[in-house]
């Protein structure tokens, strides 16, 4: 802990010596800067979420580019799942739960008053840290969201599609009509993958996708995730700091921080390319955060 | 390297006297469990065996009379004890379901009025079956001018068996995990889909066992009737919801209080078809619920 700097895996002249003092970064200069995605699907600015009276984060800038992968990690309880939340307005379902500041998608302001959130949810999917089938087949599962969605159109090959495109399909055709419940954990995740990707979604929210999987469904999931990349906008959110270096182009540090007034925050710290971040991070909170001192 | 140094004699495995107290708890279960079980089996054998020799077709295909007890039947307590519940199941059930909806899916239990509702659905659970009568009596037979009818009944058991019907019904929404709920809501489903397509089915067999063990309870109920001043005679079967009617337990209540002893057989006889229905019911219950559990 007393020099920064032997813990930077690569020193390219990036001054560190501000470090000591919280919320100042210092950039190397001789680095082009480029942390404003050229088309970027969200653009958050002054994002705070509140439970209630509880601002449980607060302050948050970034912007999500198209069709690239964002990773956002930190320790628990700093706000990463909080932000990827408001993306869906899946926190509107909490009761008490609001957000102040603004985030963009495209150009429409996603809490403005006009805005449907379910019309949101079918745009932005969804999968959750736990695998969640629906208790019915493997085929209604997929066919679940169109059919609500009132897609009109051939359901076998919607559902042969999502299924394909989730790397599932040589898996489960034999088996399109069982139980969900009885397909592994990583299976069921690409499960939940293929729902989402079903209803044709422009952006896939994954909320620690696979953390309650084994290391080769893991794989598998990540080797889907750069697949998908290809075609859909995708933000995940991770406590596997490897997962984030293997997958993503950008990277979003969250710490919580406690200000002067004693209560805790969640904070964006950093926001940058993931190889900046995981080899030449501007700030020692991240430095430590990656090197495994904290956290 | 503690563990190579321990003495071989420091090692106690043998028993510590614990099984002794370990079997007197186990005795001490089964026995309460026991005492239970040997009630009923009690009941059952004596009614069985009191009413035995009038266990046959005459008992459902013969109407009551006071003249001849040996050959009366209960024929119209049976129709209007299952008049009372089919009706009261159509009144009660989706009531008290679409009751449970609101609770579980859309009430804000941080507002006042919801947690008061919530307390007071568990305070008229509670409520004594006499109370129901009176409020039969005084409201719907008289006020309402419903007369002594099925329809009166009915309404008087649907008000007794709701709140059952709506707790069990929360326990068996609740019991649906809110994963299902997000991940539903997450593909931009509304929230009367969600419920409609995955809460309801998923929680059917929960609200199936709860519903039938309330209508159950509700078979079995005389006060009510008492209250209303229900006839204990009936010598017809019941032809719509306006018919006047009796229900077993009400015809066993009367048959009982006669002095002829073959009046008390009839009552065992009553009382064993009266129990049938029950674990009948209670049987559907069950199988309902080991066939649809679900796991997560």
């Amino acid at each position: 802990m007393t020099d920064p700097r032997n813990l930077t895996p690569t020193t390219t002249g990036t001054a560190q010596i501000g470090l000591s003092v919280p919320n100042v970064t210092v950039r190397g200069p001789e680095v082009p800067r480029n942390i404003e995605a050229l088309d970027p699907v969200f653009t958050v600015s002054g994002l705070s979420v509140f439970y209630g009276d509880y601002e449980a984060v607060r302050g948050v800038d970034m912007t999500i580019g198209n069709r690239e992968i964002t990773a956002m990690i930190g320790p628990s309880g700093c706000g990463k799942s909080t932000v990827l939340r408001c993306f869906n307005r899946m926190n509107d379902l909490i009761p008490g739960a609001r957000a102040a500041g603004k985030i963009l998608y495209h150009d429409e302001d996603l809490y403005g008053d006009h805005v449907d959130p379910i019309e949101v949810r079918r745009r932005i999917g969804m999968v959750f840290q736990k695998p969640n089938p629906f208790p019915k087949s493997i085929y209604d599962n997929i066919a679940y969201g169109p059919r609500v969605n009132g897609v009109k159109g051939k359901m076998d090959d919607i559902v042969e599609e999502a299924l394909t495109k989730a790397a599932l399909w040589d898996e489960v055709k034999d088996k399109i009509k069982q139980n969900a419940l009885s397909l592994s954990g990583g299976q069921q995740q690409r499960l939940c993958i293929a729902r989402a990707i079903a209803v044709k979604p422009d952006v896939i929210l994954m909320d620690e996708p696979c953390s309650a999987l084994d290391p080769i469904a893991t794989t598998k999931i990540e080797d889907l995730m750069q697949e998908l990349s290809r075609d859909y906008t995708i933000v995940i959110v991770t406590h596997n700091m490897q997962q984030a270096a293997r997958v993503s182009d950008r990277t979003a540090f969250f710490t919580a921080e406690v200000d002067s007034a004693g209560v805790r925050h969640g904070r964006l710290v950093e926001f940058d390319e993931t190889s900046r971040i995981f080899t030449n991070p501007s700030d020692k909170r991240t430095e430590d955060y990656i090197t495994g001192r904290f956290g | 390297m503690a563990i190579l140094s321990t003495p071989r004699s420091a090692v106690q495995l043998a028993s510590k006297g614990r099984p002794l107290k370990e079997h007197l708890f186990r005795i001490a279960l089964m026995a309460s469990l026991a005492i239970a079980l040997v009630f009923l089996a009690l009941l059952i054998v004596y009614v069985v065996e009191e009413g035995w020799p009038r266990l046959d077709s005459t008992l459902w295909e013969n109407q009551p009379s006071i003249r001849r007890p040996e050959t009366a039947g209960i024929q119209s307590g049976i129709f209007g004890t299952l008049w009372i519940i089919g009706l009261t199941a159509l009144m009660a059930l989706p009531t008290g379901i679409l009751a449970a909806i609101y609770l579980e899916e859309y009430a804000d239990r941080t507002k006042w009025y919801n947690r008061l509702l919530e307390l007071n659905i568990s305070n008229l659970a509670a409520v004594p079956s006499i109370v129901y009568g009176i409020l039969g009596l005084g409201i719907i037979a008289r006020w309402m001018a419903f007369g002594f009818t099925i329809m009166t009944g009915a309404i008087t058991i649907s008000l007794l068996v709701l709140p059952i019907v709506i707790i069990s019904a929360r326990e068996a929404i609740r019991a649906v995990p809110p994963s299902i709920r997000e991940g539903s809501l997450a593909l931009g489903a509304t929230q009367w889909q969600t419920i409609y397509r995955q809460v309801l089915p998923a929680s059917i067999p929960g609200i199936a066992t709860g519903s039938i063990l309330a209508l159950s309870r509700a078979i079995g109920e005389a006060a009510p009737f008492l209250m209303l001043g229900a006839a204990t005679l009936v010598r017809f079967n019941p032809e719509g919801v306006w018919s006047s009617f009796s229900v077993l337990p009400l015809q066993i209540y009367s048959f009982i209080s006669r002095p002829q002893e073959e009046f008390a057989i009839l009552a065992a006889a009553a009382i064993v078809v009266l129990l049938a229905i029950l674990l009948l019911m209670n049987s559907v219950a069950i199988w309902l619920r080991n066939r649809y559990q679900k796991r997560w």
